[in-house]
């Protein structure tokens, strides 16, 4: 009796109630849903629901024919809101969303009933059935409250910035440019080519680094639609997709990145007067090391100008109005603690990137002077030739008669064992790249060396791209001698020094003229204890992404567990961020090798391109929406923000008089709703998720006369 | 439990997120795995959407139990799930006030694959209902 | 002889797996047309039929019908299926677009010397109309005919006619012409008439300025390892199967052991099953087979929670973002990893499976039972560019790139490029932004090739720049 009454009460507000006709299309997936579900049952029981103008089934309903009843019925004036009962709303939601626009009808009308994967595949018989006619029933609630909405179109500005001048950041640049977008090129330091620039030839196909990184710095330095703003920082930020404003502003010279790492004593002096040499580089010229030299003459002068280089006021500062932002910031080479593998305390012991600087040094020096001599030729010619006789290879005039590489310093660090940095942090990654870089150097020792030995401390050997296996092969064949450690194990490095100061390092005959031993438990031959007699020990140092709190404060980017920027998916969406308009490029998202960041580069750049390819860019409208007759100008929901500038209080005229008002910025929104849930007057909502929507869906829930009806 | 059982068990409404729980409630479905049918899923953007209100509102109208699943701190609204932990206090405070047994609203993080996780979450709150019974009566008996 | 019929496109895309559907997508997102062809009857390539992917434990079907969805639903899409492509040459054409008067002479010169790439496609016999089927399985309902299913790992049975998976793109029935009887009851219960025995295969010509080329891997055999029991031993299975028996719309639904049924116990994967080795042709790493046993490991420890399970490697390369978080994780939950490269395979008693390898403690050759083996086999090219195009193969058999550092998707053949696992060993994150790399090249290749022929300034070459350098 009382669910009657209800029945009776409910059709009355009906007659209230704008007259919306929702139509209900009821899918029987081939058996899924029919299996379980009655499916002309539940028709017949929601073709009496008081906002319901017709009910309809089809064997698939995302098939041509069935699509077909939706739009006919929608095309005729049948129905006006839209319901689908079908499997899950990820799968076919735009189907029939893009079939009512089809029928010329704003998309935005339709609500799904997942009456598959919450339904007929987890309930089963009449329950299976009641459940369907719930979720159906709800879903028409909330139908017929929709309103059509507009997708969010902002003018978008044909101009990309790219921030980090690396490889990745040249990368995108170019590949932007070529496909007819302005770019502008932010880079810290003065030189282009990032970390490209120390690396010598490139595993595994042997290329020079200088002339990869040559041709595109050129290209882009040259390239007419790209603007380089070179020792210049990212200073303020504002804006969304479409419409970014960089404040951008330089800042005094910073020495070049070889001094930066801070190799050898020597080498700090060279590095010195070369910064203050910059005087004499033009714009393009290739500084080994460094990179591409790419301050511009006006600037160069500019600064020759002003007497004190480290009053920034002289220095330029710029505002960019711009479409699309590109991170490339990069990586910078792990630095071991002091003391870690003997670090800082032994000389003996340096770091791959340090040993790469020293073998290039050690080739050029007393041959040849000018910069050319950088460039190796290509296969090992070198080693003969150049050395005549000499079969050990020479680090800072000391031969290296036998050497130990240790793999994973910096990378895959186990908490417990692993001391964390000054923050704290380890780094629990692999980086990627160094096992393949390692190798590479070792054979180039021992084809150029024969003399010298090298053993080889590895976790794994992480060679794994196309043609690096056969680096390992290669090293195996070169007879490099391979250990394998465990983490909680690793060699220790002992000096032997002390014992036999003043004898003749010459001879190497004698195990204890070794100044370094380098001591193991090798895992390969059963945990052997083993001992070896070294001149050098190098540490296969990692990858971790340049400090760029800064950016990420400005522009609000996520950051992973691992420090390095995080994207929106691992899998599918590797150079997008959840911040419409910024892709991520290269190393700042995770260690990779040059191939792969050059990808990750056009990854990005195809995104951009894609985004500015209309010049405009449409959202999502599922934005907040101010009731402006409700809302008091409390504030509240600007507090509640989780956008910075999504939301404001303006005033606004009424009557003549001046009134404070909520405001949406709609791309910057995000549709989250943190507002509505603070809004004391109601007056905030989710277009196409408000709150008298669920409410309404509740109502469905908790009604009891579907029974009455049914049975 | 038979049918008549069936009708009379309270009713548990969840809010699912659309980025983890909902789909986490779809993968469910593709293990065939089954769970009682007196569940509700609501897809929402976030659940921080729902004022102190609703959920009172929800328990006045009959709803017996809420489970929030959220997506916990993968939230791709960053700040939102601090800010929806703290409402749910608030409404804890509501709900104690009310004379309503707090156990009856949880918030909860289901990722897409949490099968288990969703199951389980279910599961619990059905005993706790079974055992306490519908809010009304609750009320009715103060 | 019958005219052949040419469809014109900006970019043909060979292979409509992942790899292809991202190339494809990011194209179309320009506004140019692109031509998606794909072998199989279903777009979806091998992502669709695995389980969950690496590091998330995502749904892999989940977050790949979205994206088949997306690309079936692109305006500026079009899918081939069933399709072969036979030969691709480049032509030069005379432009049948209207030059605009504004065309310098000197421009018109440049067109002359303008060419496309004309692919001759294979249509094979679906034996249903593709128009007319509306994908209600009746069909395959009313088949009496039981075939063995490749696409559940051959575990379980599907018709002689039959959509090829319940998430299929197109959901287009499809006729196995090698098992069908021709009873004719398909032919009677369609409901639109759309069984057609008499169907044949045609050629069509697909003309495009770019092509690329996204075909794909396929494993080796398990019936190649003479070591490993030529395939004939039971309850040894590839990786392949495995994620057939772990997906959740599997051939059990459950994890069973294919020989008996039993609920295996200790579950061992051998690593390196047909790479890293000489004998087996292919020297090189297959990239993603540490990660996936891995996943996999995980996936049974969970539906498997009292099973021991080993994984038998060399190196384990956990080298992309968060796998060696991964990686460690599965140490965590128990999972065993034992450096060893097992020596030799052979059945054992009641289904089991006997392994030996070297002990690295020292014990000299080891036999260790097992309930089931998943061997990790091979990767290998899916598809040989010989005969068909100049394109070069690398060593491998995989496309060879020019430029692997500073452009990956650089193949020999002008306007020519290849995206993911067709240009070696790949997962799916490095098959996705490469696939988005190979979308900018044709995006920057077709600008110039447009450009010249609109008479467009065109964009930097390297020729101007060299005058600055």
């Amino acid at each position: 009796m009382k669910d009657k009454k209800e029945d009776q009460k409910h059709k009355e507000n009906q007659e209230y109630r704008e007259d919306k006709k929702v139509g209900v299309y009821i899918c029987y997936c081939g058996g899924n849903i029919s299996d379980h579900v009655d499916v002309e049952r539940v028709r017949e029981y929601v073709e009496n629901l008081p906002e319901v103008a017709v009910a309809r089934t089809n064997m698939f309903m995302c098939s041509d024919p069935g699509q077909q009843l939706i739009m006919d019925d929608l095309k005729n004036g049948t129905v006006e809101r839209v319901v689908v009962a079908s499997c899950a709303p990820s799968l076919h939601e735009t189907t029939f969303r893009s079939a009512i626009s089809r029928a010329g009808i704003n998309p935005y009308i339709y609500e799904h009933a997942n009456i598959r994967e919450q339904v007929s595949w987890v309930h089963h018989g009449d329950q299976a059935t009641e459940k369907a006619i719930k979720l159906i029933s709800m879903a028409s609630a909330k139908a017929e409250q929709l309103s059509p909405l507009e997708p969010i179109r902002v003018n978008a500005k044909k101009h990309a910035t790219v921030i980090g001048g690396g490889v990745a950041g040249l990368r995108a640049a170019k590949d932007m440019a070529d496909c007819g977008i302005e770019v502008a090129l932010i880079e810290k330091s003065q030189f282009l080519g990032g970390n490209l620039a120390p690396l010598d030839k490139i595993a595994p196909t042997g290329e020079s680094a200088k002339e990869l990184l040559s041709t595109l710095a050129l290209q882009v330095l040259c390239h007419p639609s790209i603007t380089i703003y070179a020792g210049s920082v990212v200073d303020s930020f504002e804006g969304y997709v479409g419409n970014f404003t960089l404040g951008v502003k330089q800042v005094e010279p910073l020495p070049s990145k070889a001094a930066d790492s801070d190799i050898t004593a020597e080498a700090d002096i060279s590095d010195i007067q070369k910064t203050n040499e910059t005087d004499k580089y033009k714009k393009g010229d290739y500084i080994p090391f460094s990179g591409v030299f790419a301050v511009d003459d006006a600037d160069f002068s500019n600064r020759s100008d002003s007497q004190n280089l480290s009053v920034s006021s002289n220095w330029k500062s710029h505002v960019i109005e711009t479409g699309v932002i590109v991170i490339a910031t990069g990586f910078k080479s792990y630095t071991p603690n002091i003391g870690e593998y003997g670090y800082k305390k032994i000389k003996e012991v340096i770091t791959l990137p340090e040993l790469i600087k020293s073998m290039a040094d050690s080739l050029n020096s007393g041959r040849l002077s000018s910069q050319d001599s950088f460039t190796m030729q290509k296969g090992s010619a070198c080693s003969g030739k150049v050395r005549g006789l000499e079969k050990f290879l020479e680090i800072d005039g000391r031969k290296i008669r036998s050497m130990a590489m240790i793999h994973c310093v910096g990378s895959r660090q186990t908490p417990g064992i692993h001391q964390e940095n000054d923050s704290g942090q380890l780094n629990e990654y692999c980086s990627r790249t160094c096992c393949t870089a390692t190798l590479n150097a070792a054979n180039i020792i021992r084809e150029r060396y024969p003399s010298t030995r090298i053993y080889d401390f590895f976790r794994d050997i992480r060679t794994y791209g196309r043609g690096q296996e056969e680096i390992y092969e290669k090293a195996s064949h070169n007879q490099v001698i391979f250990f394998r450690f465990e983490a909680d194990e690793p060699p220790e490095i002992i000096e032997s020094r002390e014992s036999q100061s003043g004898k003749n390092f010459e001879s190497n005959s004698q195990l204890n003229n070794f100044p370094i031993c380098v001591k193991a438990k090798d895992v390969l031959t059963f945990g052997e204890e083993i001992e070896a007699p070294v001149d050098l020990v190098v540490l296969a140092t990692g990858i971790e992404p340049n400090d760029v709190s800064d950016l990420v404060q400005k522009m609000k980017l996520p950051v992973g567990a691992d420090r390095f920027l995080l994207e929106v998916h691992p899998k599918l969406r590797p150079v997008e961020l959840p911040v419409s308009g910024i892709f991520l490029a290269g190393t700042c998202q995770a260690p990779m090798d040059i191939g792969e960041s050059c990808n990750a580069a056009g990854a990005a750049a195809v995104k951009a391109a894609a985004m500015l390819a209309k010049g405009y860019v449409e959202l999502d409208p599922f934005v907040a929406q101010i009731n402006l007759e409700l809302c008091n100008g409390c504030g509240a929901c600007v507090e509640s923000c989780l956008s910075d500038g999504a939301l404001r209080i303006v005033d606004i005229k009424a009557d003549g008089e001046l009134i404070k008002r909520a405001e949406v910025t709609p791309p910057l929104c995000l549709g989250c709703g943190a507002c509505v849930g603070v809004c004391s007057e109601n007056a905030i909502d989710i277009a196409g998720w408000t709150l008298r929507q669920y409410e309404a869906m509740v109502d469905r829930i908790v009604a009891e006369n579907i029974l009455a009806v049914i049975n | 439990m038979d049918k008549t059982a069936m009708l009379h068990r309270g009713k548990i409404l969840i809010l699912a997120t659309e980025t983890c729980a909902y789909p986490g409630a779809d993968s469910v479905g593709q293990s065939h795995s089954s769970y009682p049918s007196n569940t509700f899923i609501l897809r929402v953007r976030a659940p921080v959407l729902f004022p102190e209100q609703f959920y009172m509102d929800c328990f006045r109208k009959g709803i017996s139990g809420i489970i929030i699943m959220s997506c916990g701190e993968e939230c791709p609204y960053e700040g939102a799930y601090k800010a929806l932990a703290k409402r749910i206090d608030r409404v804890y405070q509501l709900m104690k006030a009310a004379a309503l047994d707090i156990r009856r609203l949880r918030l909860t993080a289901i990722c897409t694959v949490c099968n288990r996780a969703f199951l389980k979450e279910i599961n619990q709150m059905n005993e706790l209902i079974d055992e306490i019974g519908v809010p009304i009566n609750e009320e009715a008996e103060l | 002889m019958k005219s052949i019929q040419t469809t014109t496109f900006d970019v043909m895309v060979i292979g409509g797996g992942i790899a292809g559907l991202q190339t494809a997508l990011d194209i179309a997102c320009q506004d140019y047309s692109v031509a998606v062809v794909e072998k199989g009857a279903s777009i979806g390539g091998k992502m669709i039929r695995l389980s969950k992917v690496f590091p998330t434990l995502d749904c892999a079907s989940c977050i790949t019908t979205p994206k088949m969805a997306a690309a079936a639903h692109n305006d500026n899409i079009t899918l081939f299926t069933c399709c072969d492509v036979k030969s691709i040459k480049r032509e030069r054409t005379l432009s049948t677009q209207n030059i605009s008067n504004s065309i310098s002479p000197q421009n018109n010169n440049t067109q002359r010397n303008r060419f496309v790439l004309k692919a001759v496609v294979t249509q094979r016999a679906r034996y249903v109309d593709a128009d007319k089927c509306i994908g209600c399985r009746k069909c395959e309902y009313e088949c009496p005919v039981l075939v063995s299913d490749v696409e559940q790992g051959g575990f379980s049975a599907r018709k002689a006619i039959s959509i090829p998976f319940s998430n299929a793109i197109p959901q287009i029935a499809v006729l196995d012409a090698d098992n069908c009887m021709l009873c004719g009851k398909c032919e009677k219960i369609c409901p639109t008439h759309a069984i057609n025995y008499f169907q044949e295969s045609y050629d069509f010509v697909i003309q495009a300025n770019s092509i690329v080329l996204a075909t794909g891997y396929e494993m080796t055999s398990l019936s190649d390892k003479p070591q490993y029991g030529m395939g004939k031993i039971p309850n040894v299975i590839d990786a392949l199967q495995m994620e057939r028996l772990l997906a959740p719309h599997g051939p059990y639904n459950r994890v069973l052991r294919p020989s008996d049924g039993k609920e295996p116990d200790s579950i061992a994967y051998i690593q390196c099953a047909g790479s890293r080795d000489r004998s087996m042709g292919v020297p090189y790493c297959s990239r993603f087979c540490c990660m996936y046993a891995i996943k996999q490991a995980m996936l049974l420890s969970g539906s498997l929670p009292l099973a021991e399970i080993r994984i038998y490697y060399m190196d384990i390369r956990a080298f992309g973002k968060g796998y060696e978080q991964f990686y460690q994780n599965a140490k965590a939950m128990g999972i065993e990893f034992v450096k060893a490269k097992v020596a030799r395979v052979d059945a054992g008693e009641d289904g089991s499976v006997t392994l030996q390898y070297e002990d690295q403690n020292g014990y000299g050759m080891v036999t260790m039972n097992h309930d089931l083996v998943v061997a990790s086999m091979g990767v290998i090219s899916a598809w040989s560019p010989k005969g068909i195009c100049n394109v070069s193969q690398g060593l491998d058999n995989f496309i060879h790139t020019i430029n692997s550092k500073l452009s990956p998707t650089l193949t020999d053949m002008e306007g020519v490029f290849v995206a993911g696992a067709a240009a070696g060993p790949k997962d799916i994150v490095d098959t996705i932004t490469e696939a988005g790399s190979a979308a900018i090249e044709v995006s920057k290749y077709l600008r110039y090739l447009y450009g010249k022929e609109r008479g467009l300034k065109p964009v930097s070459t390297i020729s101007s720049l060299k005058a600055v350098a």
